[in-house]
Order: structure tokens, then sequence, then C-alpha cells
């Protein structure tokens, strides 16, 4: 796992993490990492949801003590037991999750670290620091200092997040995904200043879920999956995207997925629970699904796309601004949860201990909860649930004495989980929604909720499933829908998707903007049908599309995974050339061109198909423009 | 011992959790329970006092001890409802002073049980507002209810023009003097109203609802709980009690003043934090809270037969308190570990 490869650069390096443990409660969080850095470079360190990537970086950045491994700093054997320790050895972080204290000005906050140290403050010499830094992210005029940072937006917080790490004037530091939050120039911004910074020689980790700008601005990449580094220190140009994804899923799909064959149109259920439209500012601008019968339906995406405020949202926990809810044809508003519950709706919130567990309630009580809330009347009604409860322990393997239990704590996660999945069976639910059902479930009883789950799906229960984790979203459900930055983007059959295309699906894509408005002039001024697809042998799957004349519609849009001969122009695809090719039928004729960003990654195809009744513009034009989204694409 | 270890691994994988309950031996599992050792404080406390003072277990104190825990047991009875939510009522006090002038006033010119119903309602209708700032408005249930205090408080000097308030209907004393198979019947209202208490905190919607707002909000509303309702429900309930106690308080002595049930809300909360309620909601019982009311109680009556100077009084009652909250402050902790 230790990596021989970098060292013939001659540099030693200023970071060196070897075997690094480190277990929250039950769940293992690393497990024998690595991670070695050297002075002037960019570092990418990736990896899936959970992966262990921000748990490494705090490691380094002294926020989280590790169980077991060695880190070298400089040569020395670095055991900092606190972020101060971490900050006097030159070692600074900009986290994810910002830390600023909402009620300081900007200016404390980007100087919080000096407040920790003994002696006077200049407050003069500071704001001169902070104006020099703000003007280095671009910001000098659009940032006040002395604004507290509640009244910032998240953009600004990150802004000040950055600033404040690089006020420590560090030697290392590490950025845990800083452009979350940014706009395609501020991100531009940040990459000058890490440039800046590389050339100084200062040693930068980069952790991101955004492929391009990994390829953007890291020189080497470290992959971690599962706690473990799985890639150490390769150089970026010599990776591929999907190697990279490749890397971050991991290919060894157990036998824990029985991927669901895909049924043919006719032989699908009816819609039993559809969603249309569904907002709720600022996370959730606009969702659509439906789930039939029998089906049991993923909403993929990355953490923060809005997944969790999108079945939030359905089920009355929070205010929703528009969108409909159908279940079985007929409309439903739940305005609270107890609205959503009685129309049959079961929800699985992410968090147990703070959205499910009631720790002062028995076992009993805890699984007789949402009975409660249906339950109309004065008394308890328990009894008429006794029966069902003994047949629902028996099938989840809970003995019933264990019901009696003062407390659901002293249960593993996987039982805990599976308490609460019984709380929602208990009522007979109309449809279930979970969300990331089995975070921190060992392997075991995650079989067992995929058993259950799969069970009420085929007794007709709606199952909508939350899931970050890729291969268990492909291989649980039927359906894929992918979400991302708030809106749903795809609803495929996941025997259509692998990892990497999901992967591809729910990255939030900064250059979308850019990449629409160049597709809406190419279609706009040829009248035609601009598209950007990932294309395979035989298939495609559709990211963008604009399309000016419906004459020229290529038979897809974005969010669409298709056969080539599903699509109105399968010769055109097949045959990728650089030049407008005319379908059989003498109709559309379609030009394609590779997308590569500027380290030469591939991106997929540009598309532009025109109707058979326009003369296709010169096809050196259309290919210059696409080159120039290229340029400006790296 | 690693024979011992095994075990206990051992039977972690084959439930899939650490035993609990169950495995723990009878007398350790009885005495885990918060009232049971308090009950055992408060024989000892009964044991100690009569060995003290010989007229401690004689039938007229023990009636005496039973008389005086009328008022302050019934204000307990709102205060568990409030504190079982997480809340707190710092406004018992000034509600009750407040409702005996509207009783006492009302006494002037409507019958006895008219009077009485107004007196309640009036501190129902704080109750409801206290209630609502804090459910509603997510106001800290703390600063509403010291708000509450202060005007209660005031409104009682304004509307008893800053005098006490007597000369009531004789009949008012029937109410607490009328006595049922040689019960006296506000002592005899103070055991239905346990009873009564006891019986909604466990048995009924409500009472397992207010149980699971206090332990986790979040969990309960997306259970689909009324978390709204029953996060107001009990600061009515608290203002109502108030009244009520504050009404035997009244017809004891059948006079009223301003400064009636100063204090009370201390006595209250502290009757029931000795009970094994937590502060932070969720855990407590009506049991505990009785238990609690006894100890107080016994505790001041022992030090007035003692002959210990009042001012003594408050020390020994402050203490009581502190000690209360450390061990449940260490029970807690070991057992959530």
């Amino acid at each position: 796992m230790s990596n021989p490869l970098s060292s013939n650069d001659g540099q030693p390096p200023i970071l060196v993490a070897s075997n690094v443990d480190k277990t929250f409660d039950r769940t293992r969080a690393l497990v024998g990492a690595h991670l070695e850095l050297r002075p002037g470079e960019v570092h990418g360190l990736l990896g899936a949801n959970g992966a262990g990537k921000s748990t490494l970086s705090k490691v380094i950045s002294g926020h989280v003590v590790r169980d077991a491994g060695t880190l070298i700093y400089k040569g020395q054997p670095l055991n900092h037991r606190s972020t101060r320790e971490a900050l006097n050895a030159g070692i600074a972080i900009v986290m994810q999750e910002t830390s600023l204290a909402a009620d300081l000005s900007v200016l404390e906050n980007i100087f919080l670290p000096e407040l920790g140290r003994p002696g006077r403050l200049s407050y003069g010499s500071m704001r001169r620091r902070a104006n020099d830094l703000l003007a280095n992210l671009g910001h000098e005029h659009s940032l006040p200092l002395d604004v507290p940072v509640a009244r910032l937006s998240a953009a600004q917080r990150q802004l000040v997040e950055i600033a404040k790490a690089l006020a420590l004037d560090a030697d290392l530091i590490i950025f845990d995904e800083p452009t979350a939050s940014l706009s395609p120039s501020e991100v531009e911004r940040l990459f000058d200043v890490m440039a800046r910074l590389r050339a100084d020689g200062r040693a930068l980790i980069f952790v991101s879920h955004r492929l391009e700008e990994v390829f953007a601005i890291t020189d080497r990449v470290t992959i971690m999956r599962e706690g473990s580094t799985v890639v150490a220190s390769q150089d970026t140009a010599s990776l591929t995207q999907s190697d990279l994804i490749r890397h971050m899923v991991g290919r060894d799909i157990g036998s824990l997925y029985a991927t669901p064959a895909l049924r043919e149109e006719g032989n699908r259920g009816p819609v039993i629970f559809e969603v249309e439209n569904l907002s709720t500012p600022p996370m959730v601008r606009s969702v659509s699904f439906a789930v039939r019968r029998g089906e049991i339906l993923g909403l993929g995406g990355l953490v923060g796309a809005g997944r969790s405020e999108t079945v939030e949202a359905i089920f009355g926990l929070r205010p929703r601004t528009a969108g409909t809810i159908r279940l079985d044809g007929r409309q439903i508003t739940p305005r609270k949860p107890a609205d959503a519950v009685r129309a049959g709706i079961g929800f699985v919130a992410e968090d147990r201990r703070v959205q499910n567990i009631v720790p002062d309630l028995s076992v009993k009580e805890n699984v007789l909860l949402a009975h409660l809330g249906a339950h109309r009347g004065f008394g308890l009604g328990y009894g008429a649930r006794q029966q069902k409860m003994a047949v629902l322990m028996g099938a989840l393997g809970l003995p019933a004495t264990r019901l009696l239990d003062a407390s659901m704590l002293n249960f593993s996660g996987g039982m805990q989980q599976k308490i609460i999945i019984a709380r929602w069976l208990l009522l007979d639910p109309r449809v279930l929604m979970l969300d990331e059902p089995t975070k921190g479930v060992d392997i075991g009883t995650r079989q067992a909720i995929y058993g259950i789950l799969r069970g009420i799906a085929a007794e007709g229960v709606a199952v909508v499933v939350i899931s970050s984790d890729f291969e268990e979203l492909i291989g649980l459900c039927e359906r894929v829908v992918v979400i991302s930055d708030g809106y749903s983007i795809a609803d495929m059959p996941s025997a259509l998707l692998d990892e990497e295309k999901l992967t591809l699906l729910a990255a939030p894509r900064t250059s979308m903007a850019r990449n629409t408005e160049v597709l809406t002039s190419l279609s706009d001024e040829c009248g035609g049908a601009g598209f950007w697809a990932l294309l395979d042998d035989d298939r495609l799957i559709c990211l963008n599309s604009v399309v000016a004349d419906d004459g020229a519609s290529p038979g897809f849009a974005a969010g669409d995974a298709k056969h080539f001969a599903q699509t109105r122009i399968p010769t055109a695809l097949g045959r990728r050339e650089g030049l407008f090719v005319r379908e059989a039928d003498g109709g559309r004729a379609t030009i394609l061109v590779p997308l590569r960003s500027r380290r030469n990654h591939d991106l997929g195809w540009i598309g532009l198909t025109v109707p058979g009744s326009v003369a296709p513009p010169p096809a050196e034009l259309v290919r210059q423009r696409i080159e120039a989204l290229n340029v400006e694409a790296g | 011992m690693s024979k011992q270890v095994d075990l206990v691994a051992a039977k972690t994988n084959a439930t899939g959790a650490v035993p609990t309950a169950n495995g723990r031996p009878f007398l350790s599992r009885v005495f885990g329970q918060l009232e049971v050792r308090m009950l055992g404080l408060a024989l000892i406390l009964a044991v100690a006092l009569s060995l003290m003072s010989p007229y401690f277990l004689t039938q007229p104190n023990i009636f005496n001890i039973l008389d005086q825990s009328v008022v302050i047991g019934i204000v307990s009875i709102g205060m568990t409802f409030v504190i079982l939510t997480g809340g707190i009522d710092l406004s018992v006090g000034s509600v009750a002073g407040l409702s005996g002038v509207v009783l006492g006033l009302a006494l002037k010119s409507f019958s006895i049980p008219v009077a009485i119903m107004m007196g309640v309602g009036c501190g129902a209708i704080v109750g409801l507002l206290s209630g609502i700032l804090i459910g509603y408005f997510g106001l800290a249930a703390f600063v509403v209810t010291l708000g509450m205090m202060a005007i209660g408080r005031s409104l009682a000097y304004i509307f008893s023009g800053q005098t006490a308030i007597s000369g009531f209907p004789s009949g008012l004393s029937s109410v607490v003097y009328t006595s049922v198979l040689g019960i006296p019947s506000n002592v005899m209202f103070l055991g239905f109203a346990y009873l009564l208490a006891w019986g909604y905190l466990t048995y009924t919607k409500g009472g397992r609802t207010i149980y699971a707002v206090g332990s986790n909000k979040e969990a309960a509303r997306a259970a689909g709980l009324g978390v709204l309702f029953y996060s107001i429900l009990p600061y009515v309930v608290s203002g109502a009690l108030a009244a009520v106690a504050i009404t035997f308080s009244v017809a004891q002595i059948l006079s009223v003043d301003p400064l009636t049930g100063n204090g009370m809300e201390l006595d209250a909360i502290a009757a029931v934090v000795i009970g094994g309620a937590s502060l932070y909601g969720g855990r407590g019982s009506i049991l505990g809270t009785l238990i609690g009311v006894l100890i107080m109680v016994m505790i001041r009556n022992g030090l007035n037969l003692l002959g210990v100077s009042p001012f003594w009084q408050g020390s020994a009652i402050g203490g009581i308190i502190i000690v209360a909250l450390l061990v449940e402050r260490l029970v807690r902790s070991r057992t959530e570990r």
C-alpha cells in the first residue's frame, strides 16, 4: 500500500501519514489510511461519501485524535492532541461545515486562531492583512470586515473560512470541499490563490467530489475507499476520470444485491405514489418522481444535493413552496408529519439518535410511537397492535423480552434501525421513505433490511430509499432518480446504471451553466438541438440538452438513458465523426465532438442535430465553438 | 475474567445488543429506580424525625403533614407535566396569587362554584398564554414564565388594591373541612388528583406524548405526534392547578392577600426534581413527585417540631435539592455510558 513511486522526485515529503486507524463508536472510519504530501504540490484526496477523507483530514489537523498510526511532519513524528498544536506546527484546515463564530465579525473570525494566543491584538494590522487576504480572493470590497458572520451567505462564509486558513500562513493547508457553495468564478479565484501557495512551496490537500476540479488543480491524488487508501499519490495526469471513479467505488460488488431485472414497459405496475415539481427553497428547487407498485425507487445524489430535504418536505417536516404529491391518484397535502402518517406515509429519518429514537421510552413504546401518532382517541390503543408487533419482532429477530428494555440506546446501530423500521411497518403504510437506512449498520443487518424492503415492496408498498452508497442504490432499487443541486435531473432503471455513470450524473457540474449557454447559442444559430451526453458502445446517457427546433429533437432529453436504436439519430451516434452525419431516412443531420478537460480528460460528447430541412452549418464552425468550451471546461 | 468478557461478547453477537435490564440482579434493578431510592430517603427521614420528636408520628401530626402537602402537592402535579416536556414554570406562585385574588373578588358577587371556576379559569388562561409563547413561538420557557411571574404578581397587587381580601362566605370552608370516611376533603382531592395524573401520564396517548416530546421532540414530531398541542397543554394544566391549589388555601384561612403563593414555584420544582424528574425532560414520574412533596413537607414539619429557626430551614431544603440533583446526575451518567 505504501508508495515507492513518488520518491524519485527528490523532494522530501512534508507529511507522511501511515497506517492511520480511527473508530467512532462502531464505525471504522479509517483502517490503515496512508497519505504522503510534498511541499509545493496540490494533492487531491478523493473518495465516495463516507470513505474517510474528512476523518483523515481532521486527524492531520488535530480535530480528531487517531487511534493508531504515525504522522511524520517535516521529518519529525507529530503527535498533536489539539488543533492548537497543529496550528503551531503550521497546519491549517478549511472545513467542510464552516467552523465560524456566527456572532463575531468577519475580521474577528479571520483571526479567530489569534484570539487563542497570548498578548495584545493589533486590530489595525489585522485589518490590513484581512484586506490583503480578501483581495487575493477577489472580495476586497464585497465582504465588509465588521459585519457579523451570521449575516453572510453560505458562499461568503466559505470565503471567510478560507481567508481564516490563509491568515495562519501555514505550510500545510487542507481544503475540505471548499468549493461546495462557491460560484464558478469564485472557484477560479480560489484556484489562483492555491496555485500561488503551491508556487510558494506550501503543501495543499484538496478534498473534493468534483472531478473536474480535481483535474484542474491537483498534481497528485490519493483515493480512499471504506477508510483505506486504495490509490496512493498517483500523478493526476496519469489517470482518467473513469480510473478515478473506478477506484472510488471499487469493483467488488458482492452477492448482497440481487440486481433487479429491468421490467418491460407493459409489465410494470401502476403508479401509486407520485411527486411533481416539489420545491422547498433553498435546497430543493424542482424534484419529480413516481413510484410504481412493487417497486423500490432510489434517490441518488451527493450529500447536500437536496435529497433529504425532498423527503422531509413530502413528509411535512419542511414547508413546501410548490409541487403536488399524489397517493393512489389522489392529491395529498401533508402540512405536518401527523397528516402524512394518517395519509399512509412512513419516514425513517437519516439521523437515528436525533430524529428517530426516543431515549426515555422503552423499546416497546418506541416501536409503538408512530402508532401513537396515527392513533385517534384518548387511550393508547396498544392492545390492537400487540399481535402484529409480535409477528414483526419475530421477523426482525428481536426476542420479545427485549421489548421491555428501558432504552434503545444499548442496542447496536443495526438493531436500532430495525426497530425504527418496525415502528413504521406496524402501521401498514402505503409509502415508506427511508433516508440512508443502512448508515452505520453492519452487513448482516443490512441484508435483513434489504429483505424486509423487498418484501414490503412486493406486497405493494411504495418504497423510496435515499442512499449515498451508490452500490447499494443500484443493487437495491429498480429505478434511480438522481437529484443534483435541488433538481431531479435523471430517472433511469438501475439495470442501465453503474456506479461510474451514477457518479457522473450526480456530480454538480460547475460548467453546466456555460455548457447550457453554448448549447443554446449553437442550437439557436443553427435552428437545431444541442446536447451533452455520455456514450457507450450502443447506449447513451444524456446530461444536458437544449432543443430550439422540435423538428431536430434527437429523441432524448437530459437525464435520459437510451439505446442508440431508441433515439432518432442512431447512425450519427454510432459513427461519431467530426462531421455532420445524416440519418438513413435522409432526415436529421448530427455532428458529435468529444468534450475534453484542459488536461485532456474525457467528459463525454457534445452534439448538434439539425432538421433535414435545414442546411447544416460548416462543421468547422461547430467544432471551434465546442473546443472553445473545452478550454473553459478545463 | 476474560471468560466473562467472552460471554458478554457472545451474548452481544447473538442478540445484536448489550444485555441490559434483564441481565441485572433484581435488587440492583429495584434500587436503580430513583423513586425507590427517594422512597427510602423519605422513610429514613420519617424514622429519624420520629426518634428526634415523639410527636412526629402521632396521628394529628400525620394529618397535619398531609394537610400541609395539599397546596404544594397540587402545584407539583402541574409542574411535573411541564418539566416532563423539558420546560419549567416559574410563574405558578404568581399565578396562584393572581387566581386567589380573582377568586376573592369573585366571591363578592358570584356563588362559590362560579367564583372557584373563575379563579381556575384565570390560572388556565395565564398558562395558555405561556404555553403558546413557548410551544408556538419557541421562546425559552424560563424567560416566558419569569415574565409571567412578574406580571401575575403585579396584577395581583393591582386587582386586590394592595390589601388582603377577606370576609368570605363561611360555606367556602366546607371545600376543605368536609370529611369523607374520616379523611378531609382536601387530602381526598390530593389523592384523587395524583391518581388521575398518574393514569393520564401512563395510560393515555396524551400522557405518553408528553414524555416523548420531552425526551426527543424531533422524533416525536416525525412519528406524527401532536407536538405543538402537547407542548402547550402542560402549561395550561400547571396554571389551572396552581389556581386549584390556592383555592384550598383560601378556603382554609378565609382570606387572600396579593403576596399569596410567593416562592411556591421553588418548592414545586424542588419536589419534582427530588422525585426523580430530569430538567431536560422525558424522565420523571407522578409517583416520584408525590414522594418528593412528602419529603419536602416532612422536612419542614420536622424542623418546625424541633424548633429549628425558619432562617435555617431554607438552607436545609436547599441542601436537599442540590444533593438530590447530584444523585440524579451521577446515576444518569452511569446508566448512559
